[in-house]
């Protein structure tokens, strides 16, 4: 059971490395962690406008309609504000840049499996039409500004800034600074963003990869932030940005994952201290 | 390891070798194979001997049906019919276009020559088992009110039993039992009350969907099937009360549909906690004492172990991360937390909306008395405000993260023997074990595992793709197959 007492290892050292001083939180070039949390929902921030407004006729968009409904409609709602487990699409960053399917249509294609999204093979018509109810949506939803799963920044504003500072003091502080990696961060994020980037860092932009040292059989030591880790294989991204495998059958390894302490905290916040916690970030503007 | 008496009765006997003849091989929902040449010695000689192809966007969510050579595999609007030996098709039917959710589909059921299809609208097709032609279609439920179906449907004697989903709307729960020569509706079990029923108990709750696949006791003639969340979901304040029968394990007379006993995995659920988790039977002692029992890992994060002849609790336990309750009943139901009902600015709750598990089959080995599952350690933040209304799901709620394990956990005590880290995020593989010691399952990395099952040890992995459903396992012509679906593909393993 190397792999159990590897991680252990990992865990105290990151524990080592996390009180002693903490990463800056630096974008990582590369592909995201394809098994990490899903990203995370852009609900309170403004909906991002359409950048080329567009307009199809009624009877595309109803074909449309009852085409998403039964393709696409329980994960992303059947009005398209977000179902169960999908994002809110009149939100969706990639709707609003899509003119007519330019970005839609490659995107549905390949999908996006690592996140549990198929990859479509629709007919061009069916296609088209689902297209058109998308854009048809998001222009009701600007209009009226807000989708259901709205949760608005002032639903947030229970906390007590004073006392998030306090406990930030006593369990953020370890590895964060209000006036360093965290100054302006209030800028950034707002609202439902905000709050679901002091639980779990994902999303843009990309929190530190965590970083792997991997010893050879030869004594070499390579590391570089982590590109892949399941049970049987390890990968790094090497300084030259080429992802690097090896067997963990071969290797010793380690792992400094900064965001286990953001996991370890998650079973010791009350919702006072949650919400305190948000109040004092709200602050870093 | 201690040895155990495990009883074993005619009524619960293990599946036949050269067949799987329900979703979970057999009535008793153990997933639990006897065949004995694959073994820990050998298992990592495993080599696929085929593939099928669906060529479809949905991934293979299905348990196949395997009845004289034939495999039968579905996925929404969609069934074949493939030689297990070879995985040559030997026909696909396919539903007309129908504009329900399709989500995902667990499978069919077959009666003598008649194979059985639930589709996203609703429908329930009887098709020729020998080449696919409709015999009969049939409405189980309708789907412009908000029900859909990925149901692979339980027959016990001559009745079908299909269920449905739908927790879009507010819609009452319902199993239906289907005639399975006619199509004939012989009755309906409601969940939570029908329309235009008033009934003061359910606290105005609706829900309580029956959209995975029960068990069931012939000794007893009970089915045990698990009710779904209740809507409105995450709004709690317009359905006071424990809403029964929602998030619940209901024992039915399949005869008639009268309830024999309920029990409530979630009183008052405002976290989308279904209790469709298979409803697991096992004989054998607990506390020194024969017993028939029930036993689920639910989604709410408690292990359950009820006496199946009248739902009384036996244990209740966490096997995940849980944050929700303040104690355990004198029922043996988790008392949930007030405060951890969604909010307007929000609380912070384990297990997530995806659960400790879900759908994904577990698996009880009697050799070992471990009941294994696929379980999350999760945690996701819940939103409800009265703007919200009470329609539908009437709030938000986003998943923050989670770490995923296999997990085995000893019935007798409810601890958990071995946890093996399966990933981030929600697991999605079933299991299923072996009479030779293995244990049979998928990690997030898109690895087909065989683990030792007394100690959760890898023995073998092969890289399939991502896997939604549980192995079957079955031997023909002295030669024995474990089937595992990920992506669009079925694979065959076998040992050289």
């Amino acid at each position: 059971m190397r792999y159990i007492v590897c991680i252990a290892a990992a865990t105290l050292m990151a524990a080592a490395l996390l009180t002693a001083q903490a990463p800056p939180a630096a974008p990582v070039k590369g592909k995201a962690k394809a098994k990490a949390a899903p990203a995370q929902s852009p609900a309170s921030r403004p909906i991002p406008p359409t950048a080329t407004p567009q307009t199809y006729p009624i009877a595309q968009v109803q074909t449309g309609s009852q085409r998403f409904v039964g393709q696409c409609g329980f994960c992303h709602g059947r009005d398209t504000t977000g179902g169960e487990g999908g994002p809110d699409l009149t939100r969706s960053e990639i709707v609003a840049a899509d003119n007519r399917g330019d970005k839609l249509r490659p995107f549905l294609a390949a999908g996006r499996p690592d996140k549990g999204m198929p990859a479509f093979k629709l007919s061009n018509s069916d296609l088209t039409a689902i297209i058109a109810f998308i854009h048809d949506q998001k222009t009701k939803f600007e209009a009226v500004g807000g989708g259901r799963r709205d949760v608005e920044a002032a639903d947030l504003a229970s906390g007590n800034a004073n006392e998030g500072k306090t406990y930030f003091t006593a369990q953020c502080a370890r590895c964060h600074s209000a006036t360093g990696d965290l100054a302006g961060i209030a800028g950034k994020f707002q609202g439902l963003a905000l709050l679901q980037r002091l639980l779990y860092p994902t999303g843009r932009p990309a929190p530190a990869r965590p970083k792997a040292t991997i010893t050879l059989a030869s004594g070499q030591v390579v590391s570089g932030p982590l590109a892949t880790d399941d049970e049987f294989s390890i990968a790094i991204t090497d300084a030259a940005g080429v992802r690097q495998v090896f067997e963990k059958r071969d290797v010793k390894f380690s792992i400094d994952d900064p965001l286990s302490a953001h996991f370890d905290e998650l079973a010791k916040y009350t919702d006072k201290d949650m919400h305190d916690v948000y109040a004092f970030l709200a602050t870093l503007k | 390891m201690r040895a155990l008496l495990i009883l074993c009765i005619a009524g619960l006997a293990a599946a036949q070798s050269d067949s799987w003849l329900t979703y979970h091989g057999d009535y008793s929902g153990r997933r639990h194979s006897e065949l004995s040449a694959i073994t820990p010695a050998n298992v990592a000689q495993l080599k696929q001997v085929w593939r099928f192809q669906t060529g479809q966007n949905q991934a293979i969510k299905a348990s196949p049906i395997l009845k004289d050579g034939v495999l039968f595999l579905t996925t929404p609007d969609n069934i074949w019919a493939i030689d297990a030996r070879t995985a040559k098709e030997l026909w696909h039917y396919t539903y007309p276009p129908n504009n329900a959710f399709h989500i995902g589909h667990r499978g069919a059921a077959v009666y003598k020559d008649t194979v059985y299809l639930t589709t996203p609208d609703c429908h329930l097709i009887a098709l020729n088992a020998k080449d696919g032609k409709v015999k009969w279609d049939v409405i189980i439920a309708d789907s412009k009110k908000g029900y859909w179906s990925t149901n692979a449907p339980l027959i016990v004697g001559n009745h079908v039993l299909v269920g449905v989903s739908g927790d879009f709307d507010n819609v009452p729960g319902q199993l239906k039992s289907v005639d399975a020569d006619t199509g004939k509706t012989q009755w309906i079990f409601y969940s939570t009350p029908p329309p235009g029923a008033t009934e003061p108990k359910s606290g105005g709750a609706t829900g309580g969907q029956m959209w995975t696949t029960g068990t069931y006791d012939p000794a007893l003639n009970l089915v045990f099937v698990g009710t779904g969340n209740p809507t409105p979901v995450l709004n709690g304040k317009n359905r006071p009360g424990d809403n029964p029968w929602t998030c619940s394990i209901v024992a039915l007379n399949p005869d008639t549909g009268k309830l024999v006993w309920g029990f409530q995995a979630s009183p008052h659920d405002t976290h989308d906690w279904d209790a469709n988790e298979i409803p697991v039977l096992v004989d054998a002692n607990f506390n020194g004492q024969p017993r028939k029992m029930l036993m689920q890992a639910s989604r709410n994060g408690f292990f359950f172990v009820l006496d199946r002849t009248n739902g009384k609790s036996l244990l209740t336990k966490p096997f995940a991360a849980v944050n929700w309750a303040t104690g355990i009943d004198a029922q043996g139901r988790p008392i949930p937390d007030p405060a951890k009902e969604p909010s307007r600015d929000g609380v912070l709750v384990a297990p997530n909306e995806a659960g400790a598990t879900n759908f994904r089959p577990p698996s009880f080995d009697p050799v070992s008395g471990l009941f294994i599952v696929n379980a999350q350690d999760g945690y996701g933040i819940y939103f409800y405000k009265p703007e919200d209304g009470s329609y539908g799901w009437a709030g938000a709620d986003y998943n923050i993260t989670g770490r995923s394990f296999i997990r085995a956990i000893d019935y007798r005590t409810g601890g958990i023997a071995w946890s093996h880290p399966i990933g981030d995020g929600a697991g999605t593989a079933g299991v299923l074990t072996t009479k030779t010691g293995i244990t049979f399952t998928g990690d997030n990395s898109n690895n087909l595992l065989a683990l030792r099952t007394i100690d959760g040890t890898t023995l073998w992995h092969d890289p399939v793709g991502r896997m939604q459903n549980a192995p079957i396992m079955y031997e023909l012509d002295g030669k024995q197959y474990v089937l595992m679906g990920a992506g669009s593909s079925l694979y065959a393993f076998s040992l050289p």
